[in-house]
C-alpha cells in the first residue's frame, strides 16, 4: 500500500510540473505585456525596467525555474497591475471559493442523493418519473444559463443580496451570499449525482447478497438503509471527489455570472486584462488541487479496492 | 487519474458529459468493465440495435431532433430571412416581432438569422471536435491498448497530463494564447476542445483494446500470422469502438456548450460572428436594459434543445449497443 | 506578439462565409443606416453656481479598481481621481482648464526654457505632520522615476535634467531636481519645455513624505499619506473600497465641506454605477451608452443629470504610411463615407456630437471648428476620391478594436458603412486593449485602428506633439513604434509649426501656431480620423448635494460639493 501511494504521489508530482510547464509556456512566451500604459506608448527605458521589475529578463527555462522555487516559499510574484503579490490575491479570493465549494456540495449531496434515493427505491413510481425528467432537463441545461435566469430574477429578491451592492452597506450574511451561485453549481451536480445513486442502487438491489440479506428475513429498510446504501454510494463519492477538485479551482463561470469574489472570477479579471501571473496562479493552483483530490480518490479506492493496487 | 472500481460507473460517462464541462470531463471510465469480447457485427446486429433503439421514446425523439437540426443547419443560408451580420441600427434592440421573429440585437441585427447560423456553427465545432478527439483518441488508444509496455507507459503519462486541467480553464488559456486577437475563427477552439477532449476516447479505447488483446479470436488471429497493423483494424477496433462511439456522440454536445461558455467569457470566435455564447453574452451585458431578456433567452434555448437532443441519441446508443446496462 | 501580428494580418476564414456565399437566396433587405437628420447632439447642462456650502456629509460614488492610489503608478482617471485628492502638486487646473497656483504659489522659467523656478508656500503639511518642502517633491519625483520603481507614468518627467540615469538605474538622485532652499524648487530641462510647468499637474508629481519610503513600499501604496483636502481613513480595501475623510490640515485652500467620501469598486464600471445611482446606493455615477437616453429622459426633469463636453477625441488611427490609406485623398474617402449622424442617432442615441477637429472645444482659445473639410458625410465625394486614390471596390482594409470598451456596436457600424458606401472588404477584428495598442506599434500595421486620446494637461499641444509630430514615432520605419504616434505620420511643416510654438513663451502666440499646425496634419492631411467629441453624462444626486460639477479629469469636484 505505502509503495502504491509514493508510486502514485511520484506520478502526481510529475504530471503537475508538467502541467505547469505548459501553463508558464503558454502564459510567459506571448506577447509583450509592457509595451503601452492604457492609451499611451512606455518609453523603451521604462520597459526594460518593467522587464527586470517582473523578472521577464532573464531566459524562459530560468524563468520557470525561479517560479517554481519561489512557489514553494509561497511566493506567487507580483501581478502585472497593481503590484500587488499573486499569493495575496488568491488567499483572498480562496475563502470564498472554499465557501461556495462547501455549499455547492452539500446541496449536491443533499439534493441528489435523497432524490436518487427515492427513485431507485420507488422505482416506475410518479417520484421516480419526475425525478428522471427534471434530471434529464438540469443534465441538458448549460450552467451559465442556469446562473443567468437565476441572476436575473432572484438576486436583490427575498433575502439574496442584490448584484452588485455597496461595499458600505450592511454586509449581508455569506450564506446569502453564497446562495444562489451555490444553486446554480448545485442543479446540474445535483441532477448527475441523483442519476448515479439512482442508477448505483439499482444495480446493487440486483445483487445477490441483497437478495440473500432479503431472503434473511431482514426489513426493506434494514437491507436498504445498512446494505444497499453503503454500497451504492462509492460511484457518488468519486464524484463529489473530483467535483470538489473542480470546483477549488474556480467555477469560472458562475462566479463570473454572479460576480462572486473566489478564484474563478479573480481568474476571468486576470484574463480581461491579460495579468498573466495571476492567470498562470490560478490555473496551476486549479491544476494541484484537482490532480491532488484525484490522487485522493485513487488512494481511497484502493484501500476499499485492493485489486486496483495491482493494476 | 482515478480508476473507479464500480460497474455501475458506466452509464454515467456519457451523461456526464453534458453537466458544466469542467465538471463532466473528468469522470473517469472504467476500463475492464467496458470490454466486451465479441464478434463483428452483421447486419441482423444493427437491426437487433435499431429495434432496441426505437424501444427508447426520448432518445427516437432525440434522433428526429438531431436530424432537424442537421437540415436546418444545413439550409440556413435559405431559410434566414436575413443576413445574420447585416445591421440595422436605427432598429436596434426590437422585440420579437412579424418582422423580426426573435427580434433583433443591439446592433439589429435579426436574432433569428443569428441563431441559425448560431447553430451552423455550433454543430460545426461540435462534430469536428468530436472527430479530432476520435481520431487522435482512437489511434493512441489503441496503441497504448495493445503495444503496451513503454508505449502504454508514455501515453498514459501524457493523457494524465491533459486531464489535470479542469475542462473549461484548459480550453481557455488554449484559445487564448492560440488567437490572443481572436482573429482565426473556430479554428482555435476547435483545436482546444480536441486538445482536451482526446484524452478521454483514447483511455476509453484503451481499455477496450487491453480486455480484447487477451481474447480468444485475437489469439486466433495472431496464431495465423496476422499482422499487428491488421489484428488492430480489422479485430480489435471494429470490436472496440462502440462505447467510444456512444461517449464521441455525446461529446458533441459537450464542445456546443464549451464554445458557448469561451465565448461567454470573452475568449474564441470573433465578436460579429453569429455564435450562441456571443448572443448570450450580450444579453447578459445588457441586463440592466429593460425587457431585453429575449436577448439571450432564445439562444439559451437553442443551446438546451442541441445538447439535450444529442444527449438522448447518446442514451438510447448506449441502450441499445449494450442491452445489459439498462 | 508574433501570434498576434499574424493573426489579425491574415483575413478571418470564418466558417459561415461558405454558408453566406451560398445564399443567393432573395434576403428581406434589413434597412441600413441611410440618410438621418444632422445630429446637433444633447445640449450641455449649464455650469452650476458654486456657492457657500457646509460642512459634514458622505458622498459616495463607485467605480472600477483602480491600477494604484500611490502617486508615483496612478494612471487611469479611477487612480487619479484618489490620488488628486489625497494630493495637491505645485499648480491645480480648474474645471474650465485654467491653471491656478497651489502648493507653488508662482512660477517663473528662463528665456529658453531650460530652467524652471518654482516658489512654494512654506508652512503646509502632509496629514502625518511632515512639512511639505521642495525636498518632498523632488523625493516624490525621483521615488517615482528611479528604475527599480518601474512606474508606467515616470514618462511625464522625461525632459528634466537627470531622467534617463534614473530610468537606467545608473543614479539615484534627480541632477535636474534642486531642493537645497527649501521655499524654491528648482528645475532643469534637458529638453526646453515653455509647458513644463503645465506638466506638474500630473499626480506623478506630487510631494510624498518621508514615511513613503520606495516605490514597493506596500503599507504606502494602499495608504498613501498626502497632503490634500482628503486623508485615507483606512488602507484600501482591495476589490471593495476606499474611503476618504476630509484632511482637516489641509493648507493649500479651502478646506472641503464633505467629511467622507466612500468609493466603492464594482466590477462593471458604469453599469454597476449606474444600478447603483437608481437604488440610492450612489450619488454620482455613469451609465452605459445604450442607457444615456432613458436615463436622461428619467432625471434631467429632476435636475439630476449632468452633461460635459470634456477633454478628449474619440477618432479613427489611420496607418498612414501603408496602403490603403497612404494618401490624404484615401483617407478623405473614408471619412466622408461614414455618417457620423447615422451613428449618433442609431448607437448613441444622439448623446454624442460628431466632431471636426481633433483639438477638442473645451479648449475654447484653440478650437477651430471645421478644420477637418472631410469630417462631414459626402457619399460623391468619397466616391470619387476613393476612386483617385485607389481605394477601388473590392479592396480590403483592417479595422481593428478593443474589447471590453462597449466599442463594438459603432465600429460594426462603421465597418458596414464603408462596406456599403465604398464597397471595401472591411476586415474588422476585436482584441483585448493591450494587444490592440501593440498592435499599432507594429511596422507592417495597415488599415484603421479605434481610438480616443484625452489630456495629461490642459493644453492644446497634447492632442499634436505626442500624436502627430515625427518625433512622437520614435523609431525607424522597420520598427515598432515607441511614442505614441502610432499612424507614423510625419510632416516637416507639422513639426516646425509645433516647435515654434513650444518655444514661445507667449501663451497667445503658441496657441496661433498649433492652429497652424491642426491645419496642416487634420485638414489637409488627414492623419487621424474625428469622429465625435468626447463628452460625458452623469447622473448627480442633486437633491442632497450642491456645487455637484466635473473637474478636469471628468470626475466630481470634491472641492466644492456640500450637502444641501
Amino acid at each position: 500500500m505505502g509503495k502504491f501511494i509514493v508510486r502514485r504521489l511520484a506520478q502526481a508530482v510529475l504530471v503537475i510540473i508538467a502541467a505547469m510547464l505548459l501553463l508558464f509556456l503558454a502564459l510567459f512566451t506571448l506577447g509583450d505585456p509592457f509595451a503601452t500604459s492604457g492609451d499611451k506608448a512606455v518609453p523603451p527605458e521604462t520597459q526594460a525596467a518593467l522587464r527586470a521589475k517582473f523578472g521577464l529578463d532573464k531566459p524562459v527555462p530560468v524563468q520557470f525555474l525561479v517560479y517554481l522555487k519561489n512557489m514553494f516559499t509561497g511566493d506567487l510574484g507580483i501581478d502585472f497591475d497593481q503590484r500587488r503579490p499573486v499569493a495575496e490575491m488568491l488567499a483572498a479570493a480562496l475563502p470564498y471559493t472554499l465557501r461556495l465549494a462547501a455549499v455547492a456540495i452539500v446541496l449536491d449531496i443533499l439534493i441528489g442523493v435523497v432524490s436518487g434515493v427515492i427513485a431507485a427505491v420507488w422505482r416506475y413510481s410518479f417520484a421516480d418519473v419526475l425525478v428522471t425528467i427534471l434530471t434529464t432537463l438540469a443534465i441538458g441545461v448549460p450552467t451559465f444559463v442556469i446562473g443567468l435566469t437565476l441572476r436575473k430574477y432572484l438576486s436583490g429578491e427575498l433575502f439574496f443580496p442584490a448584484v452588485p451592492r455597496s461595499a458600505f452597506g450592511p454586509e449581508p450574511f455569506w450564506l446569502a451570499e453564497v446562495l444562489l451561485p451555490a444553486i446554480t453549481l448545485a442543479i446540474v451536480d445535483a441532477a448527475f449525482i441523483a442519476r448515479l445513486m439512482r442508477g448505483s442502487m439499482l444495480e446493487v438491489m440486483r445483487a445477490d447478497y441483497i437478495r440473500t440479506a432479503r431472503a434473511k428475513g431482514l426489513s426493506e429498510r434494514k437491507v436498504i438503509g445498512k446494505h444497499v446504501m453503503r454500497n451504492s454510494i462509492i460511484p457518488v463519492v468519486t464524484y463529489v471527489g473530483i467535483g470538489i477538485g473542480v470546483l477549488l479551482g474556480g467555477a469560472l463561470i458562475t462566479e463570473t455570472i454572479f460576480q462572486y469574489q473566489g478564484v474563478g472570477y479573480l481568474l476571468y479579471k486576470a484574463i480581461l486584462s491579460n495579468n498573466n501571473p495571476v492567470i498562470m496562479a490560478v490555473c496551476a493552483f486549479a491544476v494541484i488541487v484537482f490532480v491532488l483530490l484525484s490522487l485522493l480518490v485513487d488512494i481511497l479506492y484502493a484501500f476499499l479496492d485492493p485489486r486496483i493496487r495491482l493494476s | 487519474m482515478t480508476t473507479p472500481p464500480d460497474p455501475a460507473d458506466l452509464r454515467f460517462p456519457a451523461e456526464s458529459m453534458l453537466t458544466e464541462p469542467v465538471m463532466g470531463e473528468q469522470i473517469p471510465v472504467d476500463d475492464e468493465v467496458t470490454a466486451r469480447p465479441g464478434k463483428r457485427r452483421s447486419n441482423s446486429q444493427f437491426r437487433d440495435i435499431w429495434l432496441r433503439y426505437r424501444r427508447n421514446k426520448l432518445a427516437v425523439v432525440g434522433l428526429v431532433v438531431v436530424i432537424l437540426l442537421i437540415v436546418t443547419a444545413l439550409l440556413a443560408p435559405f431559410i434566414t430571412p436575413y443576413d445574420p451580420r447585416e445591421q440595422n441600427l436605427l432598429n436596434a434592440i426590437e422585440p420579437p416581432s412579424a418582422e423580426h421573429w426573435f427580434g433583433t440585437d443591439v446592433l439589429g441585427r435579426d436574432l433569428f438569422s443569428m441563431l441559425l447560423y448560431g447553430l451552423q456553427l455550433a454543430l460545426l465545432v461540435g462534430v469536428l471536435t468530436m472527430l479530432g478527439s476520435l481520431l487522435i483518441g482512437v489511434t493512441m488508444g489503441a496503441i497504448a491498448g495493445y503495444l503496451g509496455r513503454a508505449w502504454d507507459g508514455v501515453l498514459m503519462r501524457i493523457t494524465d497530463i491533459f486531464l489535470a486541467f479542469p475542462y473549461l480553464i484548459g480550453a481557455l488559456v488554449i484559445v487564448r494564447s492560440l488567437d490572443p486577437g481572436r482573429t482565426k475563427g473556430v479554428g482555435p477552439v476547435i483545436v482546444a476542445l480536441v486538445i482536451l477532449g482526446w484524452t478521454t476516447t483514447a483511455r476509453l479505447m484503451r481499455g477496450q483494446v487491453l480486455a480484447l488483446r487477451e481474447s480468444e479470436y485475437v489469439e486466433a488471429a495472431r496464431s495465423i500470422g496476422a499482422s499487428s497493423t491488421r489484428i488492430v483494424v480489422r479485430h480489435l477496433l471494429p470490436n472496440a469502438i462502440a462505447p467510444v462511439l456512444v461517449y464521441a456522440f455525446t461529446s458533441i454536445g459537450v464542445a456546443v456548450v464549451a464554445m458557448a461558455s469561451l465565448s461567454f467569457l470573452g475568449v474564441g470566435v470573433s465578436i460579429d460572428t453569429p455564435e450562441w455564447g456571443q448572443m448570450i453574452s450580450q444579453g447578459f451585458r445588457n441586463f440592466g436594459v429593460p425587457n431585453t431578456s429575449f436577448l439571450w433567452v432564445f439562444p439559451s434555448i437553442a443551446i438546451i434543445i442541441t445538447t439535450l437532443a444529442f444527449a438522448f441519441v447518446s442514451d438510447g446508443l448506449r441502450d441499445s449497443l449494450d442491452p445489459k446496462l439498462r | 506578439m508574433s501570434i498576434n501580428r499574424a493573426g489579425w494580418l491574415r483575413a478571418t476564414a470564418c466558417v459561415t462565409a461558405a454558408g453566406l456565399a451560398l445564399a443567393g437566396c432573395a434576403k428581406k433587405e434589413n434597412t441600413g443606416t441611410g440618410e438621418t437628420q444632422p445630429s446637433a447632439g444633447w445640449p450641455e447642462t449649464p455650469d452650476v453656481q458654486i456657492v457657500e456650502g457646509k460642512p459634514g456629509g458622505t458622498f459616495r460614488l463607485g467605480i472600477v479598481e483602480p491600477t494604484a492610489i500611490d502617486p508615483y503608478n496612478t494612471q487611469e482617471s479611477e487612480g487619479t481621481m484618489v490620488a488628486y485628492q489625497l494630493f495637491t502638486g505645485l499648480v491645480r487646473v480648474e474645471p474650465d482648464g485654467s491653471v491656478q497656483p497651489a502648493v507653488a504659489d508662482k512660477w517663473e522659467t528662463n528665456d529658453d526654457c531650460s530652467q524652471w523656478t518654482f516658489n512654494l508656500r512654506t508652512g503646509t503639511k502632509f496629514s502625518n505632520g511632515e512639512p511639505v518642502n521642495a525636498e518632498a517633491f523632488k523625493r516624490g519625483w525621483t521615488r517615482a522615476t528611479v528604475k527599480t520603481a518601474a512606474s508606467e507614468v515616470s514618462y511625464h518627467l522625461k525632459g528634466i535634467l537627470g531622467y534617463k540615469a534614473l530610468q537606467d538605474g545608473s543614479a539615484t538622485a534627480f541632477a535636474g531636481v534642486d531642493a537645497t532652499d527649501p521655499a524654491k524648487l528648482v528645475v532643469k530641462m534637458e529638453e526646453p519645455d515653455c509647458e513644463f510647468y503645465l506638466r506638474t499637474f500630473h499626480p506623478v508629481f506630487s510631494p510624498v513624505p518621508t514615511v513613503a519610503g520606495a516605490a514597493d513600499n506596500k503599507t504606502y501604496n494602499d495608504m498613501p499619506i498626502g497632503n490634500g483636502r482628503f486623508k485615507m481613513s483606512g488602507p484600501w480595501q482591495h476589490d471593495r473600497g476606499i474611503k476618504l475623510v476630509r484632511n482637516d490640515d489641509f493648507g493649500v485652500g479651502e478646506k472641503a465641506y464633505l467629511d467622507a467620501i466612500e468609493i466603492t469598486i464594482t466590477p462593471n464600471g458604469a453599469q454597476d454605477e449606474m444600478d447603483g445611482f437608481v437604488n440610492g446606493t450612489f450619488d454620482w455615477a455613469r451609465m452605459p451608452t445604450p442607457q444615456f437616453s432613458d436615463m436622461r429622459n428619467k432625471y434631467e426633469p429632476e435636475g439630476k443629470w449632468l452633461r460635459k463636453s470634456t477633454s478628449g477625441m474619440n477618432y479613427l488611427l489611420p496607418m498612414v504610411t501603408q496602403k490603403p490609406l497612404d494618401s490624404a485623398d484615401a483617407r478623405k474617402a473614408i471619412s466622408m463615407a461614414i455618417d457620423r449622424n447615422a451613428i449618433i442617432e442609431g448607437v448613441f442615441k444622439g448623446s454624442q456630437i460628431p466632431s471636426t477637429t481633433i483639438v477638442p472645444p473645451s479648449f475654447e482659445s484653440a478650437y477651430q471648428s471645421g478644420v477637418c473639410t472631410a469630417c462631414s458625410y459626402n457619399l460623391d465625394e468619397a466616391k470619387k476620391l476613393a476612386q483617385e486614390s485607389g481605394l477601388t471596390p473590392g479592396t480590403t482594409l483592417n479595422m481593428q478594436l478593443n474589447t471590453g470598451g462597449g466599442h463594438e456596436e459603432w465600429m460594426a457600424a462603421i465597418k458596414q458603412q464603408l462596406e456599403k458606401n465604398l464597397g471595401l472588404t472591411v476586415n474588422m477584428t476585436a482584441v483585448n486593449f493591450d494587444d490592440m495598442l501593440n498592435n499599432e506599434q507594429q511596422p507592417g500595421a495597415t488599415g484603421l485602428f479605434r481610438a480616443a486620446w484625452s489630456a495629461d494637461y490642459p493644453t492644446p499641444r497634447n492632442f499634436l506633439e505626442p500624436l502627430l509630430a515625427t518625433s512622437s514615432i520614435g523609431a525607424g520605419p522597420s520598427e515598432p513604434t515607441t511614442g505614441d504616434n502610432r499612424g507614423r505620420y510625419s510632416n516637416a511643416k507639422f513639426d516646425d509649426l509645433i516647435n515654434e510654438g513650444k518655444a514661445s513663451k507667449d501663451p497667445a502666440e503658441a496657441v496661433s501656431k498649433y492652429k497652424e499646425a491642426e491645419k496642416v496634419a487634420i485638414g489637409d492631411d488627414l492623419a487621424l480620423i474625428p469622429l465625435w467629441n468626447r463628452t460625458q453624462n452623469r447622473l448627480i444626486a442633486s437633491d442632497k448635494f450642491v456645487n455637484l460639477r466635473m473637474d478636469f479629469s471628468e470626475n466630481p469636484d470634491f472641492s466644492v460639493i456640500s450637502i444641501k
